[in-house]
């Protein structure tokens, strides 16, 4: 509406957020790639864009990376909703009931700070290399971003909006449904964003340690035979998922709060 | 005859934590009369705002009585609704779903609340706007819709915490002559508290000036100006008399 009147943008000028964001990306493999024109590296020890181009189209072409990958998604999809579901309610709660939020966090802060990567072995030798295994990983480092994000929303629930809902009768668990969750919203998903990162950590850390399959021990296996061209190909496999699910969240989230547009 | 709400030796203390104890109510005496328009002012900290919290059931009294109809008053319930200074709009919630609320919270079914939120949209002049989110609205318009919420649960007692004090000075001036107009065609008892002595004498029956903390009753004004009102009355002589005689009673309670 602001440009009413105003000579129609460009294309470029409309776009230009994403063709600037691309055009850097381009530029990196760019000289990654022109590097080798001059500096004589070992190809034994890195690979360059060109190559990795050809392996990445090569497995997915004989269906091995969409094999790996689909191995993966299942604990990374049962980690990653449970530890939205419980750290959702956890957050909530701490945030909302103080004397649940000063008994918890510091165990809460304990536990984030751990190194929980280096526990990852203990992990797999008390559940396995199955699917368990990997989702019980992937849930405890992707849930504190929920707890920790879910809290700080309940905190920054506007008191007044609490008051209107008691004024009018509302119930504790009108509390939460009409206020609480609502407000709260945001901050999930904002936490969600950071979660991701974390939970994709989670699926190759686990599949590092002890796997017979999944796109984390491909990862492994490659290095492990310097089939770096595959190996790489399966890392920008890896970063191209993690982007579509931020940059998905990222979108549902405009779709979902039409309220805070504007904002 | 038994008032509306009745006020007896009321008194109130917060107790922070960390801090010293305030004293906000001490001795407050008040009877609104059924279908009244009384109006509360006093300096800042009077303890006003918290007598309408009291009255809303949100907060307790220490000492005294506070009944409504001769009953006391034990929490919230849908006889009082509050018409908040900053709003208290759900800002997730469409103006109809804001209108709604009290409605849905006290489990009216769907169809039969579109019909009631309809109607206080169309009373307070949003016809047109239903759909639109508070961020989209205006302040006055955000006010009509906190006026057209409190009203949609059809309460005997409208309590107003110095709604228009939010407004620039013009969309006052109109929300008030709008919340005349409303209030002739609701028929409520409004218990209205403010700053603006011309604002509670316009709208009023009766004028309370209040103490300074911690606040009672200091002396009563009866509102003798015929009704219905317009905007020229403000400037008439027996208007500014009010004025005058008001501000006197008040001018002692304030300090700076």
């Amino acid at each position: 509406m602001q440009n009413a009147g105003a000579p129609r943008e460009s294309f470029l000028e409309r776009h230009r957020k994403v063709l600037l964001g691309l055009l850097a990306v381009l530029l990196f493999f760019a000289a990654w790639q022109a590097a080798f024109l001059v500096v004589p590296f070992n190809p034994l020890f890195i690979s360059k864009p060109n190559l990795i181009a050809k392996a990445f189209v090569d497995l997915i072409a004989d269906g091995d990376m969409l094999r790996d990958l689909g191995v993966s998604a299942m604990p990374f999809l049962y980690g990653f909703v449970s530890a939205a579901v419980v750290g959702i309610v956890v957050g909530i709660v701490m945030g909302w009931r103080v004397r649940v939020g000063y008994a918890l966090d510091p165990l809460m802060t304990v536990f984030y700070a751990t190194p929980l990567v280096a526990l990852a072995p203990l992990v797999i030798v008390f559940f396995g290399v199955g699917v368990s295994g990997k989702a019980i990983i992937i849930f405890s480092l992707s849930v504190f971003p929920f707890i920790f994000n879910a809290q700080a929303g309940v905190r920054a629930v506007d008191r007044l909006l609490i008051n209107v809902v008691r004024s009018l009768g509302g119930s504790e668990w009108d509390l939460y449904v009409k206020v609480i969750v609502p407000g709260v919203l945001p901050y999930i998903v904002a936490g969600a964003r950071i979660a991701v990162g974390r939970a994709l950590i989670g699926i190759l850390v686990g599949e590092f340690f002890a796997a017979s399959e999944g796109i984390g021990y491909a990862i492994a296996r490659f290095g492990d035979l310097f089939a770096l061209d595959k190996m790489f190909a399966c890392i920008l496999a890896i970063m191209v998922i993690a982007i579509v699910l931020t940059e998905g969240i990222r979108w549902a989230e405009r779709a979902a709060f039409p309220w805070r547009v504007g904002r | 005859m038994v008032a509306c709400i009745e006020g007896r030796n009321v008194s109130l203390t917060f107790r922070p934590p960390n801090r010293g104890p305030v004293r906000a109510l001490q001795g407050f005496d008040i009877d609104v009369q059924d279908g009244e328009f009384l109006s509360i002012v006093g300096p800042s900290g009077c303890g006003k705002s918290t007598f309408l919290n009291v009255v809303l059931g949100l907060i307790k009294a220490d000492s005294g009585d506070v009944l409504m109809r001769g009953k006391p008053i034990a929490g919230p319930g849908t006889d009082r609704a509050m018409v908040f200074q900053e709003f208290g709009l759900l800002p997730w919630r469409t103006v109809l779903n804001n209108i709604e609320l009290g409605l849905e919270l006290k489990g009216v079914p769907a169809g039969q609340r579109r019909d009631v939120s309809q109607r206080f949209v169309q009373m307070v002049g949003l016809s047109g706007f239903e759909g639109h989110y508070p961020h989209e609205l205006s302040g006055g318009m955000k006010q009509r819709v906190g006026l057209a919420r409190a009203l949609a649960t059809d309460p005997d007692v409208l309590l107003m915490d110095e709604p228009f004090a939010a407004l620039d000075a013009q969309t006052r001036d109109v929300m008030q002559v709008e919340l005349l107009r409303i209030w002739h065609e609701a028929k409520k008892t409004v218990l209205f508290v403010t700053h603006q002595i011309e604002e509670a004498i316009y709208l009023s029956d009766r004028v309370m000036v209040m103490t300074k903390r911690p606040g009672h009753a200091k002396k009563i004004f009866a509102i003798d100006l015929p009704r219905p009102r317009d905007y020229e009355m403000r400037v008439t002589p027996e208007f500014n008399e009010l004025k005058l005689q008001i501000w006197h009673a008040l001018k002692d309670e304030i300090t700076v």
